[in-house]
């Protein structure tokens, strides 16, 4: 197959290269934003539509959730035991709880929980999306049908794996919090109040609100990301020059610095 | 710019819902149940965690900084936490004014008399710890401001840099050649030499060994007058049997003094009687002399009478009386 030098060779695309990079960003804001319109509407918590969105709950959640749970508790397992133990051999055991909840539940939880998701539901996405691609429908063409493709497929996919991330970080929060109780104090209720305690320093608003915020972010973006790349490559097929997954690496790129804004905002 | 198209479509599915597991719907309601209870039960876990729910007092504490001091940290009594910081602002006295809310429950260990500290250590978070002396004072009361005191093992870090310099430089002096310690352990040195001569501790006081010879020749004439004049005084008649002697005649002497003392007063008894009988013969002589005087007036007057009744009377012839 021939081709050409990459745009990035040529100066006189530069322009044009960056007005299709907007335009792809563009894109997925739209699409974003419709989509989350769309998921408040009620008629797609109709009884036919809900049954879409149930399966898609019932793959990209209920399917993985134990496992996703386990193989999480047994990784926070171990961080907590490390954490612990190098406390105390330096005599600070007081801050090693605060250090794991503020480690666990706030930073790694969620975005492993975000990460996870994205890569079930990316490798999910795929054929469906190719399957689509192949009806050979072009969304400006037929916005009727584009709209009513949205509602049908799209949007419970949006809103499972936006569920998904809620509740693999949420569960699995629970679950360390647990973890960190039993490692820090045994199998004995008289270190609630302390614990509560110093959950609720860890916890103050701003804390809060960033942390339920990030974790929404995540899961939008895990659930848009991917979706609009496939969307974007049918509506432009030109654009499938890699082998890479599309919007693969956007999503990365949204997931990272949606991590470094919250720390920034936390922390500095 | 050649352009990469889609792949050929393989064939689509036939359904969508070939492979449809069981009871979707019901799971898919059970996930989102439960990812709303989890949602509200931790909004309100953390709502308790950060004493949303507990009735609290109001207290202000002034402090001159408030490095470390931050929202949500906890103020402790005896080591148990019994408040949270609420707010730190800086009050239009220059004064840093700490809100503090304290549990209500645990309001009754705060009282008239409490001390509030802030202690910041080197390793480690500020605390905020508040002691009560006199459990039996009047209570905290509410909304009321108090002065917190400061302690800060950083703070303190300058001052003992400063003192240990000095310190150190106040060792070097001491410690340099020719200096005043140096002198004193060499003159020590020269003292216990000497003390170790032939005359001792002696010799290193008076200064040589030939001082303290002279001083125990002198110690020796000292001995021999003393054993010459114990034998003057204490020795067979020395000055101590004579004054024995003495004093033994003088014993003597004053049992005779004694008794012609006594003698003198039986003396003195007897003058008084007699001084006692003198005043009474004086007493009847008055009577007498005036008896007398009456006899003689008596006698006048008979005699009187005879010249004029005595035929002798021309003559003039006068009796005479004695």
């Amino acid at each position: 197959m021939p081709r050409t030098s990459p745009p990035i060779a040529q100066p006189n695309q530069w322009l044009a290269a960056l007005a299709r990079y907007l335009r792809s960003w563009w894109y997925m804001i739209h699409l974003g934003a419709v989509a989350v319109v769309t998921a408040f509407s009620p008629a797609i918590w109709r009884r036919e539509s809900f049954h879409a969105t149930a399966r898609h709950i019932h793959a990209s959640t209920w399917q993985v959730l134990p496992w996703f749970a386990l193989a999480s508790s047994l990784v926070s397992l171990v961080i907590i035991r490390i954490v612990l133990v190098t406390a105390k051999s330096y005599g600070l055991s007081g801050f090693a709880l605060e250090m794991v909840v503020r480690v666990l539940v706030l930073e790694l939880i969620p975005l492993s929980a975000a990460l996870f998701v994205a890569l079930r539901a990316s490798m999910a996405f795929d054929a469906s999306a190719l399957g689509l691609a192949r009806a050979g429908l072009s969304l400006r063409a037929a916005s009727d049908e584009s709209l009513r493709q949205l509602r049908r497929d799209l949007v419970p996919q949006l809103i499972a794996n936006a569920v998904a991330v809620l509740s693999l970080a949420l569960v699995t929060s629970v679950i360390v919090l647990l973890l960190a109780y039993l490692n820090v104090y045994g199998i004995s209720p008289w270190g609630i109040p302390d614990y509560t305690r110093t959950v609720g320093r860890v916890f103050a608003p701003a804390v809060t609100t960033g942390f339920v915020l990030k974790t929404v972010a995540f899961g939008l973006a895990v659930a848009l990301i991917p979706t609009a790349a496939i969307l974007e490559l049918q509506r432009y097929p030109r654009l499938l020059a890699s082998t890479v997954q599309p919007g693969a690496l956007r999503l990365l790129f949204v997931l990272l610095l949606i991590e470094a804004a919250s720390l920034a905002l936390k922390y500095i | 710019m050649t352009q990469t198209t889609l792949p050929p479509p393989p064939e689509p599915p036939a359904s969508s819902s070939f492979d449809e597991p069981k009871n979707v719907e019901a799971k898919a309601m059970i996930v989102l149940v439960l990812l709303g209870c989890l949602i509200v039960s931790f909004v309100l876990y953390v709502m308790y965690a950060r004493g949303v729910f507990e009735p609290t007092q109001k207290l202000t504490l002034v402090a001159d900084d408030s490095s470390g001091v931050i929202p949500g940290m906890d103020m402790t009594f005896a080591g148990f936490p019994i408040g949270r910081v609420r707010q730190v602002d800086l009050g239009d006295d220059g004064k840093v004014q700490i809100t503090v809310d304290v549990q209500s429950k645990d309001a009754k260990w705060l009282r008239a008399s409490s001390v509030f500290t802030l202690e910041s250590s080197i390793v480690g978070e500020t605390r905020l710890r508040a002691y009560t002396g006199v459990l039996t004072d009047a209570p905290l009361p509410a909304n009321s401001t108090r002065t917190v005191l400061r302690g800060d093992a950083t703070a303190e870090i300058p001052r003992i840099v400063a003192t240990a310099r000095a310190l150190l430089e106040n060792l070097e002096t001491m410690t340099a050649t020719g200096s005043d310690v140096n002198a004193s352990l060499a003159n020590l040195s020269a003292v216990t030499g000497r003390m170790s001569g032939r005359y001792g501790v002696l010799g290193g006081a008076l200064g040589g060994d030939e001082e303290a010879k002279k001083l125990m020749e002198a110690l020796d004439r000292v001995n021999l007058i003393l054993a010459k004049a114990d034998q003057r005084v204490f020795g067979k008649a020395g000055v101590m049997d004579d004054t024995q002697a003495a004093v033994r005649q003088l014993d003597v002497v004053l049992k005779d003094a004694s008794a012609t003392l006594k003698k003198v007063d039986a003396v003195l008894v007897e003058a008084q009687a007699v001084g006692a009988n003198t005043r009474a013969a004086t007493e009847d002589l008055g009577a007498l002399r005036g008896e007398v005087d009456a006899s003689l007036r008596k006698v006048n007057r008979l005699v009187e009478e005879i010249n004029r009744k005595w035929p002798f009377a021309a003559s003039r012839q006068e009796i005479k009386l004695p």
